[in-house]
């Protein structure tokens, strides 16, 4: 493969805010103090369906320390992003689930704002609501949208979700033999630890957001929209982000709740959802009912694969609801019918990996069910089926599928351990399971800014907001690599839309790719410049010099050389340089990042309890640009699907169509004494089209994790778990000392 | 949160005359040790006390005291405390483990053994401010129509709940004692008459009057040749309580049973001791069989509901588990 020597791509580098981080001198929005700010409040609606027919504020406004109360009777302001195919506002009437907001609330601090959210009184008029996706599409259903309750597509998303390839018909006939099963996963939160938060004031004419954002591009976008802003008078301000996989993406109701709060009452307002509306106020992983047909040969061979699902996205469409994990397969005929299902439940939209993580569960379980069918091992099923071509027809930038197969199977021992379900006996059971996973690789846009100083030091200015994944690192990596200046000499300046440059957002794993790109192109800018200025100091054409570890020198001669420093001495001020960049990959490719995931559990028979004893993840995400923290989102991507295979899921409790564990506690999200060593692989691979080889690595582990573990399990029972999350008691309900 | 009044005592007596004076002014006052679950109750508007008397600020609350008969823990010293006791994990080395179960590290170092003891229920409906329970003064219990998983298979009804203490179950199975002081002055009882069931009130889990307190825990010695274990089946490793937990102490000689405690937790709106099963056990050899047979007598009479069964064949192979570790 193409590899190349590196200085510092490829390392493993510390963040280099992380003191900052892990000392708290990091300044997150929930921080954000300013002179005179208020506090803001949520009320939520207790009905799954109602229409609203009055809101009385009087007494809460009479509460000392209450300042302005927003609601859909006096505050009629758009919230694009929340709804894809309806026109969703901040505060709507209907209310459609339990947790759509009614009302929001600014006093002088947020304990009078809750007192005063006691005081309204609304007044509602009950419509009748449905809970479960499959009833929400029979005819009688209560209807939540004029046209019903499958979501209808607008251009962006479509439904039902049709894809199609070959002729399953001509799949089917081919087949030895034809396998049908249903899977179905939950909906599960994305349970960031730093909460939604929002901090709004307005100088003026001018609105300034200090946002938890993964764009701060886009909020600003979506805020100019929402309240008919010009874009320059719209900053949004997101200096340290707590993370959000894929809940935090765009602008959100919160912070349009929070400028107009601020509007009307002339003071900052900040606005911190509490931990429960940040379960039920925003949205989490949609929840799926996954029915398939496999045909397959004798030998395992997949000839055709039939998906029909319907997926839980409630009551307003913010995302695609896609079923996406046949992607690691070969699949010669395909067709796949998603019906993206409105219901009277918390909305689902994206979380890490949106569509993957449950649908590979499905898949791979059914694939590891096929293969224990026709008795063949599923390492070799699944390195039969592994994926070639691209939807059946391109080909891929890069593929070492088939590397992550051998290299992750070899360190777990999988020869020496796999053994036939069900023949680990006893009251403490070993299995051992596998999984194939990966998220799509692709290029865009990105724009970045990079100075350098006359002493030989540089900026990088990008529109990045780390959100947690050490984007801005990883900026600054690949800066001091295509600048050929030392990481410690170059600053980083993120997340500010009135100083940085446009960035997509730090979603759908594009951060390394779109902005990274453009970081390269903004240091060839700024290289040329300083040649031409440095070519005079070194008697040599500009064409003929190089610039490593803040050396400038001659290629065909590197002991003619001088400090950098001294190479631009001339300089008064700055060097300038900035890209714009907005690559593609050729037509009929298809870019991938690949995975195979291996575990290893213990079932304990008599208690129904799983512990994950050992979990190696083997990864082709190209060039690894910062080892540890590329290794750090394998452990964090393996250690959410955790959650979602054991323990996690929303529960709406269905007589009151409340959600009754919408905390940390009773969500049981996962603690560090669940986890073993994750043992993290990164195949040698290298893409063409990445910024020095790299392709993404942010949503891949999540993809197969849950795959993994769930075959593990079956591995370990003989029992085939086609419901998640897979808990104790349905453990002890299939298995028996 | 609703704002409320912080008084902190200097004396048990003071924090007692107190609680009696908010008592007659019908003022809701909460008596709060270590306070990481009654916080909990109060950020979701569950709990909105007048007055929250912290017993911290009273001097010589917090002690454990070994003498020959066994030990004395005040009312305030933390789970973590009481795990890491050497003289406690010496004698009763289960009931460090037990305190070791409970919650996570951070709350075990806040969290006191009378806390422990007297939280509330972590009933997803009682902890629910949109369910206004039964246990909350309202008029039904929601887990009977609605999900039950956690809930009661024994000694449920009109409420459901579960005791969520990993402690009770241990220190019933110790035989240990409450002491408490209140208007009329201190008394000590045994601590499994401490707890309330819900045919006699379904708005409390314990006996306490408004102007009572919980001082000490007394925790005899068993007797020579005991074993005891305390067991606990969880879905996550911290931070979860039992699903179902339990507690034995067997005292055996030649494997046979000379007398036996069994104490289940997480099965029943109070610890749950199977005395007929206890009686079974008295003067059997203990072998697997045995075990069984008193864990198929110890759930005689579980009634479980839609979401609760697989909680039967799980207390039964814990139990199981336990009695045959126990010779």
């Amino acid at each position: 493969m193409a590899q190349k020597e590196f200085s510092v791509v490829g390392k493993a580098t510390p963040r280099i805010d992380g003191f900052e981080r892990v000392t708290g001198k990091a300044e997150y929005t929930g921080d954000v103090q300013l002179p005179s700010m208020l506090c803001a409040r949520v009320l939520r609606s207790p009905h799954p369906h109602a229409q609203i027919l009055s809101i009385d504020t009087s007494k809460a406004e009479k509460l000392p320390g209450v300042k302005a109360i927003v609601h859909s009777f006096n505050t009629q302001v758009q919230w694009a992003s929340g709804g894809l195919t309806q026109k969703r506002m901040i505060f709507n009437n209907p209310v459609r689930y339990v947790g759509d907001a009614v009302a929001a609330v600014a006093a002088t601090d947020r304990y009078i704002a809750e007192d005063a959210l006691e005081l309204i009184d609304v007044k509602y008029e009950k419509l009748p609501y449905v809970l479960d996706a499959a009833a929400a599409l029979k005819p009688d259903a209560p209807k939540i949208y004029p046209k019903g309750n499958l979501s209808v597509g607008d251009g962006r998303v479509t439904a039902p979700i049709k894809e199609e390839w070959g002729s399953v018909e001509k799949g089917f006939k081919e087949a030895d033999k034809v396998f049908e099963d249903t899977y179905i996963s939950k909906h599960v939160n994305n349970a960031q630890m730093e909460r939604r938060v929002s901090v709004a004031k307005w100088d003026g004419a001018k609105l300034t957001v200090y946002a938890s954002t993964q764009g701060i591009s886009n909020a600003r976008g979506d805020i100019a929209k929402a309240l008919d802003l010009p874009l320059s008078r719209v900053r949004v301000i997101c200096k340290y982000m707590g993370a959000g996989f894929g809940n935090k993406n765009q602008a959100q109701d919160y912070d349009m709740m929070a400028a107009v709060l601020s509007k009307a009452t002339a003071q900052p307002v900040k606005l911190e959802f509490t931990r429960e509306d940040d379960f039920i106020g925003m949205h989490g992983r949609w929840a799926s009912e996954q029915h398939y047909k496999v045909g397959v040969k004798k030998d395992g061979t997949i000839t055709a694969v039939e998906l029909n699902a319907i997926t839980n996205m409630g009551a307003y469409r913010k995302q695609s609801g896609d079923l996406t994990g046949c992607d690691f397969y070969n699949i010669p005929n395909y067709k796949k019918i998603v019906s993206p299902t409105h219901t009277n439940t918390v909305v689902a939209a994206n979380y890490r990996a949106p569509a993957y993580p449950q649908s590979v569960y499905g898949f791979a379980s059914m694939l590891d069910q096929i293969a224990f069918e026709l008795g063949i091992n599923p390492y070799d099923m699944f390195l039969k089926n592994r994926v070639r071509l691209s939807k059946g027809k391109s080909q891929f930038s890069s593929n070492a599928m088939e590397a992550c197969i051998v290299e992750g199977a070899k360190r777990i021992g999988w020869q020496e351990k796999w053994h036939p379900p069900g023949a680990s006996k006893g009251v403490k059971r070993h299995g051992i399971g596998m999984a194939l996973g990966g998220y799509p690789f692709r290029l865009g846009l990105g724009a970045a800014t990079i100075r350098v100083n006359r002493d030989a030091t540089a900026h990088v200015i990008v529109g990045v907001v780390d959100i947690g994944t050490g984007a801005k690192s990883t900026m600054a990596i690949i800066a001091s690599e295509a600048l050929g200046i030392p990481l410690d000499q170059i600053q980083l300046a993120s997340g500010d839309t009135d100083v940085t440059p446009y960035s997509i957002g730090e979603s759908s794993s594009r951060t390394t790719s779109f902005t990274g790109t453009a970081v390269i192109a903004a240091a060839e800018d700024v290289r040329k410049q300083i040649f031409i200025i440095a070519a005079p100091e070194l008697k040599a054409k500009p064409e003929e010099l190089e610039l490593k570890d803040g050396i400038v020198f001659l290629k065909a001669d590197p002991t003619k050389k001088l400090p950098l420093a001294k190479a631009i001495h001339k300089v008064e001020s700055e060097i300038i340089g900035r890209a714009t960049t907005n690559p593609a990959l050729p037509e009929g490719t298809d870019g991938k990042c690949f995975a195979a995931h291996f575990c290893e559990v213990e079932v304990d028979a008599f208690t129904g309890q799983v512990r994950l004893t050992r979990y190696v993840a083997a990864h082709d995400s190209g060039t690894i640009i910062n080892r540890l923290t590329a290794t750090s989102q394998v452990k964090g991507g393996v250690v959410q699907g955790l959650g979602m295979a054991f323990t996690e899921e929303l529960l709406i409790d269905r007589p009151t169509a409340v959600p009754i564990n919408p905390n940390y506690r009773d969500a049981k999200v996962p603690t560090h004494l669940e986890v073993p060593e994750i043992e993290v692989i990164f195949v040698d691979s290298y893409d063409p089209y990445g910024p020095f080889g790299g392709k993404p690595v942010g949503e891949p582990p999540i993809t197969p994790s849950v795959a993994t573990i769930a075959n593990a399990i079956f591995n370990a029972t003989g029992k085939r778990f086609k419901e998640l999350p897979i808990t104790p008691d349905k453990i002890l309900r299939a298995v028996q000392v | 949160m609703k704002s409320f009044e912080n008084i902190d005592p200097k004396s048990v007596k003071e924090a007692v005359g107190l609680l009696q004076k908010f008592a007659s002014q019908k003022k809701d006052a909460a008596v709060v040790g270590g306070g990481s679950e009654y916080l909990q109750l109060m950020k979701v508007r569950v709990a909105t006390p007048d007055y929250v008397v912290n017993l911290k600020t009273i001097p010589g609350l917090n002690y454990i005291k070994e003498d020959g008969a066994g030990f004395r823990i005040g009312a305030l010293t933390t789970l973590s405390e009481l795990e890491e006791h050497k003289g406690v994990q010496e004698k009763l080395l289960f009931l460090s483990q037990a305190a070791g179960e409970a919650a996570s590290p951070q709350i075990r170092n806040a969290g006191t053994v009378a806390g422990n003891l007297c939280q509330r229920p972590f009933c997803w409906y009682f902890r629910s401010a949109s369910h206004v329970c039964l246990r909350k003064g309202g008029e039904v219990c929601y887990s009977v129509a609605g999900d039950n998983r956690y809930h009661a298979i024994l000694g449920g009804g009109p409420s459901y709940i579960v005791h969520p203490s990993d402690l009770a179950p241990a220190l019933v199975a110790l035989d240990a004692k409450i002491k408490i002081a209140g208007p009329a002055g201190e008394k000590t009882m045994p601590l499994e008459k401490f707890f309330v069931s819900p045919q006699v009130n379904a708005r409390r889990e314990n006996i306490l009057g408004p102007a009572d307190i919980v001082t000490e825990i007394q925790v005899p010695l068993p007797k020579s040749g005991s074993k005891g274990f305390y067991y606990k089946a969880r879905e996550r490793q911290a931070w979860d309580h039992a699903i179902v937990s339990v507690a034995t102490v067997v005292q055996a000689s030649g494997g046979a049973a000379r007398d036996a405690r069994v104490v289940l937790g997480g099965v029943a709106p109070v610890p749950w001791r199977a005395a007929k099963a206890e009686e079974f056990l008295r003067g059997k050899k203990i072998d697997d069989g045995a075990a069984q047979k008193a864990a198929e007598i110890a759930l005689e009479g579980a009634r479980p509901m839609k979401d609760n069964v697989y909680k039967v064949d799980l207390a039964k192979n814990l139990l199981r588990r336990a009695l045959v570790a126990s010779v």
